[in-house]
């Protein structure tokens, strides 16, 4: 368990520095000029010189890659170009954002994909099974800012429930989630679905049923238990992902979450802003892959840490 | 007892619905994206002067009709020469924080525009010789005279703020009739009225909040929903959207842009004159008008808009109309019937490129090869704006209230002068009408605009049309040939 600990977090820093490398390279590689963007078609050589002087663009690569390197370790992360305010209160404020709509979501999306994978592993040949299943080809198939587009449409135009965006109340949170967790849910049951469908046709199913375990404790205890790992790590997949932000959901709702920060700032080539993002997102997928590691064994008294 | 619960109810209803009332008159606009900063002299996104206007003001400010008023200052003197304006400031003018405006805040101000080593656009006032506080205002003395210089005051740049003021990126501190409650990036301004505001007048709308909606779907969904009053700037292929709903309205007013289809002047086989020529008989304006603009939008025959009014050229109809024919002609003439050129278009802009989508047709149609090219805003602007390696590209040049800034463009060494357009005698009319003070300009810069139609440094296309789209009853609204939102103005 130490050395898995001690190797876990050897790879953690050696991914770090490496992401923090290729953010800042491939931002430079990018055309466009962070100072050109800014300015558009008013840019003259004396402006375009001064704001390049003021992003320090006028240095040297390297020596600007040390810099923000050594910067970022003492915690000084600098000012936005974009937003001309420290990156560290944009981060403070659309981290907390995304990550409560990744649980939201992923949360929505596990309360109605279990019980209906479940169902159509039961239950294969329904109709209620089928229509599922039809449904969560739908909810796959469905582009996102569509389904956020018509739900506004329907409960903050039409009926006037519900707010057409921002997040000013929990209320404004319903949309986005329902959004984000439609698609999910799809995904989740058909895996829910195909683990129960195989936990089922197992040795040990057979034997617990030879042994006259009844029916109902095979499906929920010995199945579940064994149908559900691949749901469970799917799900994990589907939530660190959602950390970093949702860019069409964030846009359709307005949403200041981590998605349009980052869009902003790439689109910007809003260095010192875009880096700072992609760290944090990194930082927190390694500690959620860490603690989703230890989870799954948990799950599986199978897995061994070594 | 049943009754007297009603009533309580219907007391409790009213003192909440009272309570609402108290709670002041809020609007809530929405707009794409964040400003960048609320320092005056280091903001350059549109973004920020569209909020900035109502926080900010200068000397002067800018009306609706393209002209210069006091602001700051109540009137303003120029001695003989044209080069010593004299402003008086207004009594009792205050900022947000309280304090009074002196004219030593005046001279601050407007040094640290004109600072090179503080001021983004320190440049742009590089005309000003010597700011001098007096008595009952400030004293500004111009090198030599300049017809454009009042116009500049009136920029955001110029804007006036207190001496003491620190960190006014984040915490604007200036006069205009609302302060900057709060910024939160990606969501909202908060703007609150700020009631000892110099006029004495108290604008309708006690609050406003600039909501940050970068979808233009989910803002007019927004604005259905009731949880947006007013979009200022309405994107057209959203306008179906709205022009039916009877709660609604949309007014249309010209943006001052001008759309052009820019040509290489310096590079083979455009460095022709009648190559241009042919390119410009060969478009069909009024088809990219309905085509991209659905029709809304005014067709330019000049690099003003004729939202310029003062300064508009309005004589140049048929310098370029539409003649397939005489195109052919030209090229043939020419020798060039075979021409192949590259038409680079910005892909941020979807009414550029569907207008680029549409002119390469009517070129093909002359018998010339147009390899359309799209590319990302970045790349665009390094490679046709700066290094000016294209052929024909095509882009909007946002408007001013002085012609000098827009019209200096085209001249010979201008560093904005992406057409690589050269003619001495423009020039010449350039620097004229900036020494030219008064209305001896207006007819310097119609021959200006006569040169550019017929030398073509490009094809003017059209000024889009600016759509303002807000809930019914929402009344005052101003569109500006400059890129403001007039918050005070409005009223429900």
């Amino acid at each position: 368990m130490k050395r898995y600990l001690l190797q876990k977090t050897g790879g953690f820093v050696l991914t770090a520095i490496l992401v923090s490398i290729l953010t800042f390279f491939v931002i430079q590689i990018l055309p466009g000029d962070p100072a050109l963007l800014m300015l558009g078609t008013e840019a003259t050589p004396e402006i375009y010189a001064r704001v390049r002087m003021e992003m320090n663009l006028d240095k040297p690569v390297l020596q600007r890659y040390f810099g923000w390197f050594a910067d970022f370790l003492k915690g000084q992360w600098g000012n936005s170009w974009r937003y001309s305010m420290p990156v560290r209160d944009l981060v403070a404020r659309a981290f907390p954002l995304s990550i409560l709509l990744a649980f939201l979501s992923v949360g929505a999306a596990l309360l109605v994909a279990t019980p209906a994978g479940m169902f159509m592993a039961a239950r294969p040949k329904t109709y209620s099974a089928r229509l599922i299943s039809v449904l969560t080809q739908a909810g796959l198939g469905l582009p996102q800012f569509w389904v956020g587009l018509l739900l506004i449409q329907v409960f903050a135009v039409n009926m006037r429930l519900l707010p057409a965006g921002g997040n000013s109340s929990y209320a404004s949170f319903l949309l986005p989630t329902l959004t984000l967790a439609l698609p999910r849910a799809a995904i989740l049951s058909r895996f829910m679905r195909v683990g129960m469908a195989d936990a089922l046709r197992q040795d040990y199913i057979r034997t617990a049923r030879a042994k006259g375990v009844s029916s109902r404790a095979i499906f929920f205890k010995h199945a579940l238990r064994n149908g559900s790992l691949a749901v469970v790590t799917v799900a994990g997949l589907q939530f660190a992902q959602l950390f970093a932000g949702t860019i069409v959901v964030e846009q359709v709702f307005g949403l200041p979450g981590v998605g349009q920060l980052l869009l902003t700032g790439v689109f910007q080539r809003d260095l010192p802003l875009v880096q700072a993002v992609v760290m944090v997102i990194v930082f927190l997928i390694l500690l959620f892959d860490l603690a989703f590691d230890l989870c799954l064994g948990l799950l599986d008294p199978r897995i061994r840490y070594e | 007892m049943r009754r007297s619960s009603v009533s309580v109810i219907v007391v409790v209803f009213m003192i909440i619905a009272l309570g609402g009332l108290a709670h002041g008159q809020v609007l809530n606009i929405a707009i794409p994206q964040d400003p960048d900063s609320f320092d005056p002299v280091k903001t350059v996104a549109a973004a920020t002067s569209e909020v900035a206007f109502n926080i900010y003001e200068g000397l002067v400010k800018a009306t609706p009709e393209g002209e210069v008023v006091g602001a700051l200052s109540s009137h303003w003197t120029v001695n003989d020469s044209n080069t010593i304006y004299t402003f008086y400031l207004r009594d009792g003018a205050v900022f947000h924080d309280g304090t009074q405006v002196t004219a030593d805040d005046v001279v601050h101000a407007l040094n640290r525009a004109r600072d090179p080593e503080v001021a983004v656009r320190a440049g742009e006032l590089s005309m000003i010789r010597d700011v001098r506080s007096i008595e009952k205002g400030v004293e500004i003395e111009l090198y030599e005279p300049n017809g454009a210089f009042i116009y500049t005051l009136s920029e955001v740049y110029a804007s006036i703020y207190p001496a003491h003021a620190a960190d006014l990126a984040r915490n604007p501190v200036g006069t205009g009739p609302y302060y900057l409650q709060e910024w939160l990036p990606n969501q909202e301004l908060e703007l609150r009225r700020f009631d000892q505001y110099w006029s004495g007048e108290k604008p309708y709308f006690e609050q406003a909040n600039f909501l940050i909606i970068p979808d233009e779907n989910s803002m007019v969904l927004n604005l259905k929903a009731g949880r947006v009053n007013l979009i200022p700037r309405l994107e057209m292929t959203v306008l179906h959207q709205v022009e039916n709903d009877p709660n609604l309205e949309v007014l249309s007013a010209p943006m001052n842009l001008v759309q052009v289809f820019s040509i290489n002047n310096a590079r083979e086989p455009f460095n022709d004159w009648r190559v241009r020529k042919a390119l410009a008989l060969g478009v069909d304006r009024l088809a990219i008008l309905y085509g991209a603009a659905w029709g809304h939008g005014t067709l330019l025959d000049s690099a003003l808009s004729p939202s310029m009014a003062n300064f508009y050229n309005d004589a140049l109809h048929e310098v370029n109309p539409y003649d397939p024919q005489r195109a052919r002609e030209l090229l043939k003439e020419a020798g060039h019937e075979n021409l192949k050129l590259t038409l680079t278009l910005p892909a941020n802009y979807p009414l550029h490129v569907q207008a680029g989508e549409l002119v390469a047709q009517q070129w093909k149609a002359l018998g010339i090869q147009v390899d359309l090219q799209i590319v990302e805003w970045g790349t665009w602007l390094e490679r046709v704006y700066t290094q000016r390696d294209y052929d024909v590209s095509v882009i909007g040049l946002a408007g001013r209230l002085d012609p000098h800034a827009i019209l200096v463009r085209y001249t010979t060494n201008n560093s904005r002068n992406f057409f690589n357009f050269s003619n001495e005698r423009y020039d010449e009319l350039i620097a004229l009408g900036l020494r030219t003070v008064g209305s001896d300009r207006r007819a310097v810069y119609l021959e200006a605009q006569k040169i550019l139609a017929e030398e073509l440094p490009g094809v003017f296309v059209m000024d889009p049309p600016q759509l303002a789209a807000m809930t019914k009853g929402i009344q005052g609204w101003r569109s500006y040939p400059t890129y403001v939102v007039d918050v005070a103005s409005l009223y429900r």
